[in-house]
C-alpha cells in the first residue's frame, strides 16, 4: 500500500527490543529465555532462535510464560533476519562426526542444521500459518527484511507479518564475523496502512518532513553505542526508532544516513503526530 | 498478474537444463558414491553429485554459470534496467563453517551468502537478497518475485536459487537411515531415504508486457507455513499453499494436467503429499499426472523447486512427461495418482503444478502455464 509518491507506508503495532545487558532494553540471555518463554520446549534450542523467540514474546505484549493458544493464525507471516544463527550448530554436528561418528548427533538437532530454523521455530511456536521467509544477506538482511514485510502485505500474501532479527555471539559466529558480536534480538509487527488504526507509522522511501532525530550515522548509532547486532541490526534500529518516536516522544524518527538524494530512507512517525489523532 | 520466464538455466549432476530432462525422459540416475566426508561415519554412501572439483563454495560455482547464461537467453540487461536477484537456498555456503570446525580455515562471514558471486555474474545489478528457506527456497523467491513485478518495483527478476552438501545435513540424513540408501526411489513402496543432491537454476522472470521470446508463464506461486512440526510436513499446511495457488492463479485443481512433486523419497513427504494430492487436487476434481525429478537429481535441496519449474518448461515444450526415476510399485497412500511409471508419457499439458516443502513446514506450490 503505498502513502505519498515514491513511499511505502506500514503501520507497526508493536515492538520489542531484547538486548541482553544493555540498560534499558535488557533482556534475558539465551540461557534465561525460559524466565519469558516458560520452561516447556526449550531442549535443543539455539541461542539466536531463542532470542528471537524472546524478542516475537514480548513484542506481542504476552505476559512471562504464556504460550499460544487456538488455531494457526494463517494471516500472519515471519520473516526473520539472522546470518549466523545456526553455525556453532553446524560446527558442533560436524565436529561430533569427525570424532565419535554419525550415531552421536542427536536427531533434534535435525532443524538446526538448517539455518531456515529461526523463521519456521517463531512460526511453529506462536501458530503462525501464513508464508515464512529466512533472510541471510549480511548486515543489511534486517533492511531486506523490512522491504520483504511490506511486499509480503501489498501483495495480500499476509495481513500481519512479525519482522524479528536474531544475531548470537558465539565462537563460531564472532570467528566468521571477524570482530565482535554482540548477541540480541528485536521484533517489529507490521499491517498494512489504514486510516487512523495503528500507534506508528513506517514510511520505507523518501519521506517529508525531516525526521527530529535519527537513528544511524549522525544520530544514534546503534553499532557505536551497542555493539553489531550483524544480521539484526536492520531490526534493532527499526524496534528502537518506534521506542524513540512514541516512549520518547520524539514523534518522527529517521533511519540510517539521510541520503542528499532524499532516500531510500526508513521513517517511523508516531501516528498522533502524523495523524492528529489519539 | 502473470509473469513470463524469458531464461532458465540448470545443473544437476545430470549436466544442463536439457541434459537433465534428456536423462529423466531416459530414466537415468545420477547417483555415484559420496564424494565429501566419511561415509562410514556418516552412514550415507552416495550423492547426486555435480560436475565439480572438491572445491570450496561449490554451491556458489553452480550458481554463477546458471546467472551467465539464464541472463544472456534472457535478453534483459541488468546494466540498465531496474533487475533485482532473488537467491534461494537451503544451506548456504555452510560447507565452509564445516571447514572451520575441522581446520580452522576461516572465511569471512560475508562469503555464506551469495551477493558476491551475483556482483561478479550480473556486475551491474546491485539488488541481491538471500532467502535461506531449506527445500522449497526456490519456490519462495519465485513467488517473491512475482510480487515485485506485479507492483511495479522491478522490469526483471533474475529468481536464482544453488545448494550443495554440507556434512551436517548428510549427518542427519545418515542419523535417521537404518542402513545408507543407494538411491532415491520417490513414491516407491521399497523407498529407503532420500540423498542429496548438488545444483543450481536460475530463471528470469519478466512482466507479462515482455515482448521478447518466453519458456513460459507463472501464473501464480502460494505460500504457506505448516507451524505444525520442525521437521515432519503436515497435509493442512500443504494444502493450504496448493489453495493459496489456485487461488492466486483463478485456477481450480481440476485445471492441473501434471503435477511435478516434492517426492523426497522419504517416509515423511512421500505419504504426506500423496495425501495431499488426493485431498485437494482429486478431491477438487482434478486427474493429472504425477512425476518426480529426486529420483535422477537427488535432493537438490534449495534449488529443487527451480529445478522442477524448469522440467516443467521442458514438458511443455517437448509433449513428454518423464517417468519417476527408481519407481516401481507406489506406496499405498498413491492410489488413485497417475504416478508416471516406467515409460515417459506423451501429453499436452496447459497448466503445471510444481510442489515444493522445506524443514520447517515451509511450502510453495507453483502454477505453470505454457507461453
Amino acid at each position: 500500500m503505498s502513502g505519498r509518491a515514491g513511499e511505502t507506508r506500514l503501520l507497526l503495532t508493536g515492538w520489542s527490543l531484547h538486548l541482553p545487558g544493555i540498560e534499558g532494553f535488557d533482556g534475558a540471555p539465551p540461557e534465561k529465555a525460559a524466565t519469558v518463554l516458560g520452561r516447556k520446549g526449550l531442549l535443543y534450542k539455539e541461542p539466536s532462535t531463542r532470542l528471537a523467540l524472546c524478542a516475537v514474546h514480548r513484542a506481542l505484549g504476552w505476559e512471562p510464560g504464556q504460550r499460544a493458544t487456538g488455531s494457526i493464525e494463517t494471516g500472519t507471516a515471519v520473516v526473520a533476519c539472522s546470518n549466523l544463527g545456526n553455525v556453532e550448530t553446524v560446527a558442533k554436528v560436524t565436529r561430533a562426526v569427525e570424532a565419535e561418528g554419525g550415531r552421536a548427533v542427536s536427531v533434534l538437532d535435525a532443524p538446526n542444521v538448517s539455518p531456515n530454523v529461526v523463521a519456521s521455530t517463531v512460526a511453529l511456536w506462536f501458530g503462525f500459518g501464513g508464508p515464512n521467509l529466512m533472510l541471510c544477506s549480511g548486515s543489511t538482511a534486517g533492511h531486506a527484511g523490512l522491504r520483504m514485510a511490506s511486499l509480503l502485505l501489498r501483495s495480500g500474501r499476509a495481513t500481519r507479518v512479525v519482522l524479528v532479527g536474531a544475531e548470537p555471539d558465539d565462537e563460531i559466529a564472532s570467528i566468521l564475523h571477524d570482530g565482535p558480536l554482540r548477541a540480541g534480538s528485536a521484533c517489529a509487527i507490521l499491517e498494512p496502512w489504514r486510516e487512523n488504526a495503528g500507534r506508528v507509522v513506517v514510511d520505507v522511501g523518501p519521506g517529508k518532513p525531516m525526521p527530529r532525530c535519527t537513528v544511524g550515522p549522525g544520530g544514534f548509532d546503534v553499532k557505536e553505542r551497542w555493539g553489531d547486532f550483524y544480521g539484526a541490526h536492520g531490526v534493532v534500529e527499526l524496534a528502537l526508532a518506534a521506542h524513540l518516536a512514541v516512549t520518547e516522544g520524539e514523534g518522527r524518527v529517521g533511519i540510517g544516513p539521510r541520503r542528499p538524494d532524499g532516500g531510500p530512507s526508513v521513517t517511523v512517525t508516531e501516528h498522533s503526530d502524523e495523524m492528529g489523532f489519539r | 498478474m502473470a509473469v513470463l520466464i524469458a531464461g532458465s538455466a540448470v545443473r544437476t549432476c545430470l549436466g544442463s537444463g536439457a541434459e537433465t530432462f534428456e536423462g529423466l525422459l531416459r530414466g537415468a540416475c545420477g547417483v555415484s558414491p559420496l564424494r565429501y566426508g566419511d561415509p562410514e561415519k556418516l552412514n550415507v554412501a552416495h550423492g547426486y553429485h555435480a560436475d565439480l572439483a572438491d572445491e570450496p563454495f561449490r554451491a556458489g560455482r553452480l550458481l554463477a554459470e546458471c546467472l551467465a547464461e539464464a541472463v544472456a537467453q534472457s535478453g534483459v540487461d541488468t546494466d540498465t534496467q531496474r533487475v533485482a536477484v532473488l537467491v534461494g537456498t537451503g544451506l548456504r555456503e555452510l560447507s565452509a563453517v564445516e571447514r572451520l570446525a575441522l581446520t580452522g580455515e576461516s572465511v569471512p562471514a560475508d562469503r555464506l551468502d551469495f551477493a558476491d558471486v551475483v556482483a561478479r555474474a550480473l556486475p551491474g545489478v546491485t539488488d541481491v537478497t538471500t532467502v535461506v528457506n531449506a527445500c522449497s527456497a526456490g519456490g519462495h523467491v519465485l513467488a517473491l518475485a512475482q510480487d515485485l513485478l506485479e507492483l511495479g518495483e522491478c522490469d526483471a527478476v533474475v529468481v536464482a536459487a544453488a545448494d550443495a552438501m554440507t556434512r551436517s545435513m548428510l549427518a542427519m540424513i545418515g542419523r535417521v537411515a537404518e542402513e545408507p540408501t543407494g538411491r532415491v526411489r520417490p513414491f516407491d513402496r521399497d523407498r529407503t531415504g532420500v540423498l542429496l543432491g548438488e545444483g543450481a537454476a536460475v530463471l528470469v522472470v519478466v512482466p507479462e508486457t515482455w515482448e521478447g521470446p518466453s519458456l513460459g508463464k507463472v501464473t501464480a506461486t502460494g505460500l504457506s507455513c505448516d507451524a505444525y512440526h520442525a521437521t515432519a510436513p503436515d497435509i493442512e499446511g500443504i494444502a493450504r499453499a496448493m489453495s493459496d495457488a489456485y487461488t492466486r492463479a483463478g485456477r481450480i485443481p481440476s485445471d492441473v494436467d501434471v503435477v511435478v512433486a516434492h517426492a523426497t523419497g522419504t517416509a515423511l513427504n512421500d505419504p504426506v503429499e500423496c495425501d495431499a494430492l488426493r485431498k485437494v487436487v482429486l478431491g477438487g476434481g482434478g486427474n493429472p499426472l504425477v512425476t518426480a525429478v529426486k529420483g535422477a537429481t537427488g535432493h537438490t535441496s534449495g534449488s529443487a523447486a527451480l529445478v522442477n519449474v524448469d522440467v516443467a518448461l521442458r514438458i511443455f515444450a517437448s509433449g513428454e512427461v518423464p517417468a519417476v526415476t527408481g519407481l516401481s510399485e507406489p506406496l499405498d497412500e498413491a492410489t488413485g495418482l497417475r504416478l508416471v511409471i516406467g515409460e515417459a508419457v506423451t501429453a499436452r499439458p496447459e497448466l503445471v503444478q510444481v510442489n515444493a516443502f522445506g524443514f520447517g513446514g515451509v511450502n510453495a506450490v507453483t502454477l505453470l502455464e505454457r507461453a
